[in-house]
This record gives C-alpha cells, structure tokens and sequence, in this order.
C-alpha cells in the first residue's frame, strides 16, 4: 500500500493493529499455559515480553510514514477545543485577522486586477503596444496613415493593428435605444489578438479598406446573451450605432471583452467606419477636416497601435518602427527652424508590454495603490503585533499547564508545533472570514476611488484569490504564532513552578517582548494616521483652491448632441433652444455654452503667433482654446480684470476678437495690459484682444492654470457640433434646480439624451479622486491600527498591572494614595506611547516619498496631520490605560498580600 | 547523527535480513517468525518482540514483504506475511553482501 492508501486506510490499519497484537498475546499466553504457566502468570509474562502494547503500536503508526498528519489533526482537534474554551480570546483573534488578512485581500483583488492578470487571448505576453515619448510627455495615438506606413516594414512574423478608444455608442435594435461600449478597431485586429467567434465571423483584412464603405460589427459574447438571447438569426441582422445601420456579421468568443481592463467592450466595428459612427475621441488633431474621415488625413491620430511579436523578433520590430517616425520627423520638419527640429529629434519610440491589457484606471490608482497596498501590509503587522501579545498572555496563563506536560515528557519541539498549529488554525479561520471582508471591502475600494458609478472590475473569488488568501493566512499565523511558540518551548520548569498556582505567573521575557510588540504597534499606527492626516489635509486644500470661476453656483448639464442623431444643420438651433428651456427654470439666473465644458476633462489647444515676436520651438507657443457663447463669463463667474466681455456685435461678420488670461497676456505680449494687441494662428494676427480674464484651471485643481484663450462662438461657427455642456448659474439650491432643469429639458427635447446635471464644484471633486480615496481608505484603516494598537496596549497594561498586584498591595498598606498608583499606571501607558510615537515618527520620515505626487499644497511633515496624529495616540494610550489604571487603585492590600 | 542511532541502523538492517530469511521458506504470522528466530538463533539474538512488528510494517510498506489475513491451524484468523519477488532478490543482495562482509572480516582477522 502506497503512503496516499495509507493516508486514507488509517481506520482499517489501526484495527488490524490491533488484531495483529491480540493474536500474539493470545498465541504466546496460549503456549506459556501449555507449558505449565498459570493462566494469570502467563498473560503477564506474554505482555512483558512484547513490551507495552501502547508503545508497539506508536512504533508500527511511525513506520506508516502518515505520523505527522495524525499529529496535525491531533493537534488541530486540540487547537479547536482550546479555542472553543476561551471564545471571547477567539472571536477577539479571528475579528482582529479578519479585518488584516481582508484588508490586504482585498487590496490584491483590486491589484491583481488592475496590474497582475493578463488578458484572456493567445499568448498574451506577445502583445504590444506603440508609445511615442515627446518633450511634452508620453503618447500612445497614431494616425491611420501613419499606422499603414508602420505596417508596410513589419518584419515578418510580427502584426500590428490598430484601435480607437471604447467610448458610449447609442445602439438601436428594433427601435429600442440603449448605451453601449463600443471600439473601432481596424481588420486584422481580432486576428491579431488571436480572438475567434462562437457565431458567423470575426473581421479580417477585406473589412477595413475603404473609408465609411464597411457597415458591419461584431459583438461581444455578452452582449449576443444580453440583447439578443443567444439567438442563432443575429447573423445577417440589422443594428444601428450612432444612427448609422451596420450588419452583425459575428460574435467573439465568450470572456473576450476587449482590452481594456475597467472598460468593457460590447460592440466592434472596422476602424474605416470612424466618421459614420461619429466617433470624434481621443484624438491629437492637427489641421484636420472633421467633415471628411480621419482615416486618410495625417493630422488626425487616434488609433492606438496594438501588436505581436516573438519576444526574439521584438527589437528587429523596434529597430524599423522607429525608422519610419525618425523619417517622418525629418520630412515634417524640413521647413522648420532648428529649434523646432532639435525638439522633435527628442522624440522616441518604444514598444510596451500590453499582456496586462490597457487601463486609465492602473494609470490613476498606481500611486495611491502603491501606499494602500503598504498601509494595509503595515495594518497586518500591527494586528500581527497585537495577537503575537495576546497569545503570550495566554499562554502565561498556560505556563502551569505546559510546565505540568513538560515533565510529563512532552518534548519542546511537539509543543512548539502544537502552539503553532493554534496560530495556524486561527490564522486559517480568520482568513476564511477574511474572504467576505475582501469581497466588500474590494468594492468599496473600488467604488471610493470611481466616481460612485458601478463597479467598473471585475472582482471574482477565483483561484488566485483563494490562493492569496491562504498564503497569506499561513503566513499570518507563524508571524503571530511563531515568537509566543518558541517562548513556551524554552518554558522554564522551575520558573513554572515556583510560581505554580498563581494565574499570572512573573516572567520578564514574556513582559519585555509584549512591551516591545506593544510599542511597535503604536509606531506602525502613527505611521499610517500621519499619513492619512497628511493626504486628508492636502485633500483640504485641493478643494481650497481657486478654479478662477463660481463652482457651487454653476450647474453643468451633460448632454450627448451626437449620440441622438442631431444633424450639424439643426445645432444652432437646438442650443439656442436648450438655453432658452434652461433659462426659464425658476432658480435659473443666467445660460452659458463653451466647446470646452469647465471641469468636463476636456480642452483644445492652439499654437498662436505674436507679430514681431520669434515663435519658440513648438508646444511653447500652444494655449487653450475655448469659443464660449456670450454671457458665458458672467455666467460662470470667470473675472474679468481689464478691457469688456463679447458683446452682441461681435458676430460673423464683425472683426475677430478674442478674451486672454493673464497667464496667455504674461507669456505672449510680456505685460498685463494687452487690450488692444493683436495676434493669430499663424503670420497673419487676425485676433484683437478685447479683455483680460484672471487664470484659471479648467479642469483640474492639481493644475497650475495654463494661458488660455475665449473666442466668441458666433464667430468659430463650425464648431457648433462640440458642445456637450449646457451650463447654468443658479441662486437657489443647486440640486433642486438642478432636477427643475433635467425634467425641462426632457420635457422639452425628448430625443436628447441628459447624462447628469451636477455643479461645478462636482466635477471637480472628481478630479480629485486619485487623493480622496488615498486618504479616505488610509484613514479608515488608521483607525482600525490605532484600536488595534489600543487593544495591545490595554492587554499589556491590565496584565501589569495584575502582575504586580503584590507590589501595589503592599504601596497600599504603606499608606500610598490610590491616585499615585492611577498616575504609576498611566505614567507607564505614556512611556509605551512615547516610545512608539518616537518609532512612528521615524517611521513617517522614512517613507515620505510615497506621498509624492499626492500631495498638494501641504508639507508631507505637516504639523498639523503630524500633531493631530500624535494626539490622538496619546488619547489611546490614555484611555487603553483607564480601566488598569482604576483596577491598580482598587487592590484590597489584604486580598494581595494573602494571594502570596 | 550520533552514535546511538547508527548502532540502530545496523541493528535494524540486521533484524530486517533476519526477518526476510525467516519468512523465505513459507508464510508466517509474526508471533510465529519471533518463535521460529528464537529457534534459530537459540536464543542467542534477543530481539525484544515489540520491535518485530514496527520492522514488518516497514518491510510491508517497502514491498519486501506482503502481509495477508489467512486462517491459522486452529482456525483463528492471523496475518501472515511472505516474501515478495522484490524481497526475495533483496534477500539474496543482503546475504551476498553479508558473506562478502565475513569472509572480508576473516581474512582481514586472520592475516595477523
């Protein structure tokens, strides 16, 4: 029998054991009988020559090789019982694990999904992606053209597709309008990816050539079952994206949606169909027509390059890849001045791994990530810490009886493993209660760091989950359960018993390690609380910042014009309807219209040329651009310092004027006072400045405010079809008008879809979401270290305090004042506390630098986070210490001295 | 390792070849092989039967022996073990190994 049929035949091989031993002492008392012994004589002669039967058969269990596993469920059995006896202790250590081990579980649910798991396609590890690194940052779009042009050197081997980014389409299926994601992505791109259908076929080569010519889609698995029931007829069927019909040719194979990480894609269509679905995101634009499609124009790039190769082939591909932009650079350059070409001679490119697929998100949360991943780690060793010091406590109170089974010859390694298999057995408990924490605790994770909208990842137990779980429970219960292990194996017998029918038994090793885990409890948890006192203040003063416009006054509703199937004919009218509808809200005391919303994300940017003036080498010269409708500053709030606002008469026909920040009037005409100068896109100034605006930041608070300039709309007329912010000033409160103007406005144009109206100042909070949840989640789990600690510092000080009962019996009969003996006790908390905010402090200063890049406007030594931190250490210890400390004034002298 | 677990070892080795020859001519129960070693050695090996039974589990879990509950002479039911065809060639690589070892050790006590 193999050791694994052992394992299992453990019952039947005990019983035959047994019979094997009972046939012997039969057999052998049988003959003794028969050779004349007495009955009762021969029993005991034939069972002292076999020796004990009980130390036979633990020979014959060793023999089978199964010892150790009897042992563990043994010790398991014994672990549970003795947990079972002090359930307050357990609940206690399984609550406290629970909460670390969930912690970090669910942190790595979110990390794992974010930055580990690959995409579920072909050999992941063989994709990759473009990126263009310039002096102003990395980019990852290309024009069509110039992707035709990288695909003509391909080694061979190696393909290259390209993709759009997967935005919101309005799909219609039988009249029924519902929001989709969906991707332009060109022919080869499912090939590429190595993605096949369950149904009819994905695209190939021959659906991506002509431009606007290719109506027909894919869709995803999901949205086959979803939509359209998993129905065999959708091939061949009808839809409408955008307001443009396409043929359902395929469906992709189940677990493909696409490859974006947060962003789920429901529906793809050929990249050549980009101006019938109306698609206009994501794009660097450069002297680009919009009435004709971006496939053949070279200023428009907005494809994101996506390919394969053997990791062998990849610098060969790198190699002719950047030949062709160095060629390009050359060729665009070649009117240029030198400056110019010396900055666009910087320009890189360089093939990334996309095994892990792509993320905004990643990009967003790879900071704050990176330190809640280290804060929830810092949580699990102080709740470590904390149960390391209860089970030394307990196994204090053990000592008698682990002294009494130590002479009674149970070995120290045996003990050892059996306190260990208690830890373990907690530790396993915990994480198995760990699992729910994590789950929840994954997606209000997610949900603080995400807008509050649905749960963009998808977070399943699957068997990486599980298998963290249980690497790091293991782990957990030999970090807390190893260091009280190895005291109770070096147990000191003598020590033991002297001190033998006491409760608490007094042994400086186990008081000086308590202390010691005590004290680092306290310094891991100020570490944490400073921090997220430090990123709670900098959150602070994020949203103190100035936008340069009205935030809580201004309403800002969404609109999505080009989802509904407006033609760009019907738009001025339609605006000049949707502000009349808004303006005649009651609350409503003034309409704006901007192509750029405020705190909507997005912007344009121009280079301008200043007569007289030498251009610097190019990006210098860009500002932003916004053509805002005419009460759009007094609107919104935007203060005006010099010159006049657009009036009226600054229409079509009029000579063009335009409205600078301070910022552009500093940087482009050296002084403040430019009313009156003129300047242009390019040689020719067509521009009068007219007024000066104060900065602004349009967008983010994080930002310095960049020079921007304002045109009139009416004089930018071909923009119309941009606008997707209608914005509002109100004087009553917001989120009531706010619901006046939705309902308006659907009452009003039923077609067109509203996403939300929310304030300004909404918008930008947003925007803040990266250092909000970083102090959020560092804040609550600051606490949670510090109750922990709190916990750990009661237990150390109550145990004190009952261990020199004596001592303080003894002061009492002197005649000492209970009070001393209060303040003896917190004297004691105090320099626990002080040792631990004296670690924590250098702690904090060791590890400022993460903090970098979330940070605003505080000093990551902020006296304020760091003084609030400290405090609230102190209350702890404090109130940690006020129950031991009225318990030390309370000894009966009498009762003391008589326990002795 | 000390020098108390080798003389073990060797201990062990030579009770493990003991047990094998015994049981090579026919299958017995173990409280036949302790009687039938008694026999053999007159006595002179003390093998203290409480550790016959932990080296036939061994030699059983090793494959050299294959233990089988069969009826006795009086009808009781025992567990007999025999030798196996691996324990059988393990026998004759130790008994070679042992004569090797005496005539080795003869000469080499002879020669002075």
């Amino acid at each position: 029998m193999g050791l694994i049929g052992r394992l299992f035949a453990r019952r039947r091989l005990e019983r035959e054991l047994d019979a094997e031993l009972r046939f012997h002492l039969e057999q052998h008392t049988r003959d003794l009988v028969a050779s004349g012994v007495d009955p009762a004589e021969a029993r005991r002669q034939a069972r002292l020559a076999l020796g004990g039967v009980e130390q036979v058969k633990e020979a014959a269990r060793d023999v089978r090789g199964t010892r150790w596993l009897d042992d563990l469920a043994a010790d398991t059995r014994y672990a549970l019982r003795m947990l079972r006896k002090a359930p307050g202790f357990t609940a206690a250590a399984i609550v406290t694990l629970a909460l670390g081990i969930g912690a970090n579980t669910a942190v790595f649910s979110v990390a794992d999904a974010l930055f580990l798991r690959h995409l579920p396609v072909e050999r992941p590890t063989e994709l990759f992606h473009f990126r263009r690194s310039t002096p102003v940052g990395p980019d990852t779009r290309f024009s069509a053209p110039a992707f035709r042009r990288y695909q003509a050197v391909l080694p061979s081997g190696v393909q290259l597709a390209g993709m759009g980014t997967t935005v919101g389409m309005y799909l219609v299926v039988d009249q029924a309008p519902e929001r989709v994601a969906a991707q332009l992505v060109s022919g080869n791109w499912f090939q590429t990816l190595g993605v096949r259908s369950v149904r009819g076929r994905v695209f190939g080569p021959d659906d991506d050539r002509i431009a606007d010519g290719h109506p027909v889609a894919v869709l995803s698995h999901q949205l086959w079952t979803r939509r359209f029931g998993g129905s065999d007829s959708v091939v061949g069927r009808t839809i409408r994206l955008n307001g443009a019909a396409f043929t359902v040719i395929g469906v992709a194979e189940p677990g493909f949606s696409g490859v974006g990480v947060e962003r789920r894609t429901e529906v793809w269509v050929p990249a050549a169909m980009q101006r019938a679905v109306k698609y206009y995101f994501n794009a660097n634009m450069n002297d680009v027509d919009n009435d004709k499609s971006w496939v053949d124009q070279d200023g428009a790039s907005w494809l994101t390059l996506l390919g394969r190769a053997e990791p062998a082939l990849l610098v060969e591909a790198e190699n002719r890849f950047a030949t062709v932009l160095r060629r390009e650079i050359t060729e665009a350059t070649a009117q240029a001045d030198s400056a110019v070409r010396a900055l666009r001679a910087q320009e890189r490119l360089t093939l990334e791994p996309a095994a892990r697929g792509f993320s905004d998100l990643r990009d967003d949360l790879g900071t704050p990530l990176r330190l809640v991943i280290i804060i929830v780690g810092l949580v699990l060793l102080v709740a470590c810490a904390n149960l390391a010091g209860l089970l030394l406590a307990r196994n204090t109170a053990r000592a008698h009886e682990i002294a009494v089974r130590m002479s009674l010859g149970a070995i120290g390694g045996r003990l050892l493993r059996q306190v260990l298999t208690e830890s373990l057995v907690l530790a396993i408990l915990g994480g198995a209660v760990s699992l729910a924490v994590a789950t929840i605790g994954g997606t209000a994770l997610l949900r603080a760091a995400a807008d509050g909208g649905p749960n963009p990842l998808d977070l399943r137990l699957d068997w990486r989950l599980g298998s963290f779980v249980a690497g790091i429970s293991l782990l957990t219960g030999i970090a807390f359960g190893l260091p009280p292990a190895l005291r109770v194996a070096r147990t000191d017998l003598y020590d033991a018993f002297r001190s033998s029918g006491r409760v608490v038994s007094g042994n400086r090793g186990h008081a000086a390690l308590g202390r010691r885990l005590v004290i680092g409890q306290i310094g891991l948890s100020l570490a944490i609380v400073v921090v997220a006192g430090v990123l709670v203040r900098s959150v602070q003063s994020l949203l103190a910042v100035d936008p340069g416009y009205d935030r809580a006054e201004v309403l800002s509703a969404r609109i999505d014009v080009r989802g509904a199937g407006y033609q760009p004919a019907d738009l001025p009218a339609l605006y000049n309807r949707l502000e009349a509808t808004i303006a005649s809200v009651p609350g409503v005391s003034a309409t704006a219209l901007s192509t750029m919303g405020l705190a909507s994300g997005s912007s344009a940017s121009s280079s301008v040329e200043v007569p007289g003036k030498p251009r610097a080498p190019d990006w210098d010269n860009d500002v932003q651009v916004n053509a805002v409708s005419i009460g759009f500053l007094d609107a919104t709030g935007i203060r005006l310092l010099k010159g006049r606002t657009f009036a009226l008469s600054d229409g079509p026909k009029a000579p063009k004027v335009a409205i600078v920040t301070r910022a552009m009037a500093r940087r482009f005409f050296e002084t403040e006072d430019a009313v009156g100068l003129r300047f242009g896109y390019d040689k020719d100034p067509v521009f009068e400045v007219i007024g000066i605006v104060e900065d602004l930041r349009p967008n983010r608070l994080q930002d310095e405010p960049p020079p921007m300039m304002f045109l009139p709309l009416a004089q930018t007329g071909e923009n119309f079809d941009y606008i997707y912010n209608v914005m509002a000033r109100v004087h009553r409160d917001p989120a009531q008008v706010g619901a006046a103007v939705k309902a308006a406005l659907t009452a009003a144009e039923p077609g067109l879809p509203v996403r939300e109206i929310v304030t300004l100042g909404t918008l930008l909070e947003r925007g803040v979401r990266q250092e909000q949840m970083a102090s959020r989640v560092s804040g609550i789990f600051g606490i949670l270290a510090a109750l922990l600690a709190a916990v750990g510092l009661y237990g150390i000080l109550s145990y004190s305090v009952a261990r020199r009962t004596n001592e303080l019996g003894v002061r009492l009969a002197l005649g000492a004042a209970p009070g001393r003996l209060r303040l003896l006790v917190i004297g004691d908390s105090m320099r626990l506390v002080g040792a631990g905010v004296g670690l924590g402090l250098v702690l904090v200063m060791a590890s400022l630098g993460l903090l970098r890049g979330l940070v605003h406007g505080v000093s990551p030594r902020d006296p304020i986070a760091v003084g609030t931190a400290v405090a609230l250490l102190v209350t702890v210890g404090l109130a940690a210490a006020a129950l031991p400390a009225w318990r030390a004034s309370r000894v009966d002298p009498v009762e003391a001295l008589r326990r002795d | 390792m000390n020098p108390d677990e080798r003389r073990t070892d060797i201990l062990q080795g030579m009770l493990d070849l003991v047990i094998l020859k015994t049981v090579s001519s026919e299958p017995l129960h173990g409280y036949g092989i302790a009687q039938r070693i008694r026999l053999i050695t007159a006595e002179r090996f003390r093998i203290p039967q409480g550790s016959l039974y932990p080296a036939l589990h061994r030699l059983e879990n090793k494959g050299l022996l294959r233990g089988e509950w069969m009826p006795t002479a009086t009808g009781r039911e025992a567990k007999f073990y025999r030798l196996t065809a691996k324990g059988r060639r393990q026998l004759d690589t130790e008994i070679a190994g042992w004569r090797d070892l005496a005539a080795t050790m003869t000469l080499v006590l002879g020669s002075t």
